[in-house]
């Protein structure tokens, strides 16, 4: 795509070209920062549910005075030639629209009670499109009809996974979002293995024996970059971390010797849920053999106006593992801000491999122990949470 | 008249259901036909583009994603 944007610089700069750009990303803001380092200046259309129904990119498309596809993937050194230099008659017949208005939510509406099968997936697609994250909740509960209605609709369920996942980075996320993202995009990969935008979604944060490639290293970078020209990057509402960063490997480290730092249970549990911890495994469940990667996220309650208290020990993770299992980690630690109190979600992730003969799931025993203020300002306490996490088979 | 707009807009509805519905076909532009319209959110929040729009122009259509 790069080569495109350079090599077709003057005649868009001339006029003879329109560059139209469509990228297949959950996050806008990651896209803007992307065209932003590389200095895309053309307009740049957001399809974060894959509305297009696209299984692969990138894919430009010559596409003539008239609206009429003249190449699928033209030849640059032609281009010119073949496409540019020519004029075109107007003969390609009609098609209908791929995509609903925001216009279309109320007769939609109508629509999806008329007709379920089809309906609600449409009414789900305006509202994820149009609606904003205030009608998120809407969207969810239409694609969750449409996935009900017909359970073999990958749509549905890969778009549901979206907006499940786009829920859970508000303040309006329901426990179990991310895991319903990943149920989703997993159902929907199930109705056709060979969509490979639904897969990278599973791969974005799973485990790196998994990955075929880091898919959001650029990002340091182009902050860099950005950064050197005397433009400030565009920050992001969700910088990528853990598994969205990390390079794929081939086999996992053996994790460290470690002493478990609470072997005997004695440090007080946090029996008001101070923090709130949520699970989420990725893929939803593991072949023999093969390994999930294992997300913890921490948030101080917001209802018990809980803070981390950062002037002492930061939060740490320990994982117990069952036998045969395997584990990148032991011990996991998360990074802490300067400042003394904050109240930031923390995430921590790591990785597990099932045992080539497992014919069980497993369950893994972890516990967090962490410092935290009981309010702004209030009593510090040091506490431990023990979270279960469930690894289900898949033969 | 109302009534006629109402219809009109069932009627695209259909249409476009129907082409949503075509069942599973992934994206597949043919050489030779016009390219279903399209519109969507831009990634910096201006105002929604179609690729109508650019109809009189010719067009690179770039699908692209930022992983």
């Amino acid at each position: 795509m790069p080569v495109w944007h350079a090599a077709t610089r003057e005649w868009v700069k001339s006029g003879r070209l329109v560059l139209l750009g469509v990228v297949q990303e959950q996050h806008a803001d990651r896209a803007r920062l992307f065209a932003q380092w590389q200095q895309l200046d053309w307009p740049i259309l957001h399809d974060p549910i894959n509305i297009l129904r696209l299984q692969a990119v990138p894919i430009p498309v010559a596409i003539d005075e008239h609206g009429i596809v003249r190449a699928v993937r033209p030849d640059l050194k032609t281009f010119e030639a073949d496409f540019l230099n020519k004029t075109f008659p107007d003969d390609g017949g009609e098609a209908a629209p791929l995509t609903p208005k925001a216009s279309d939510i109320a007769a939609l509406r109508e629509q999806a009670k008329a007709n379920p099968t089809a309906g609600w997936r449409a009414l789900g697609d305006a509202l994820a499109l149009w609606g904003g994250p205030g009608r998120l909740d809407e969207a969810i509960v239409c694609y969750q009809r449409a996935a009900q209605v017909a359970p073999a609709d990958g749509d549905a369920f890969f778009r549901l996974g979206v907006c499940r996942r786009l829920r859970y980075e508000t303040a309006s996320r329901r426990p179990g979002d991310f895991q319903a993202a990943v149920d989703g995009w997993s159902r929907a990969l199930a109705t056709n293995p060979n969509q490979y935008i639904w897969r990278r979604r599973i791969q974005q944060y799973g485990p790196r024996l998994d990955k075929p490639y880091a898919f959001y290293d650029w990002v340091a970078e182009a902050a860099k970059a950005i950064a050197a020209r005397g433009d400030t990057p565009i920050a992001l509402a969700e910088p990528p971390y853990g598994s969205e960063i990390a390079f794929p490997l081939k086999d996992l480290p053996q994790p460290e010797a470690l002493e478990p730092p609470d072997p005997e249970g004695k440090v007080r549990r946090d029996d008001q849920r101070l923090i709130e911890a949520e699970v989420a495994v990725v893929p939803a469940s593991v072949a023999p053999g093969q390994s999930v990667r294992v997300h913890i996220t921490f948030r101080p309650s917001r209802d018990a106006k809980a803070h981390w208290n950062n002037e002492t020990e930061p939060l740490r993770l320990w994982v117990d593992v069952p036998a045969g299992w395997r584990v990148s980690d032991r011990l996991l630690v998360a990074p802490q801000p300067r400042a003394a109190e904050t109240g930031e979600v923390r995430r921590l992730d790591f990785e597990v491999q099932a045992p080539p003969g497992a014919a069980e799931p497993a369950r893994f025993r972890l516990y967090a122990l962490y410092n935290v203020y009981e309010t702004q300002g209030g009593q510090c306490l040091f506490l431990r949470q023990d979270i279960s996490v469930e690894i289900a088979l898949r033969k | 008249m109302v009534r006629e707009i109402t219809l009109g807009i069932l009627l695209a509805l259909a249409v476009w259901g129907s082409a949503m519905n075509a069942d599973a076909g992934s994206y597949a532009p043919e050489v030779g036909k016009r390219h279903p319209d399209f519109m969507l959110p831009r990634i910096d929040d201006r105002k929604p583009v179609s690729l109508s729009d650019f109809r009189g122009k010719k067009v690179l259509l770039i699908h692209f994603a930022s992983w």
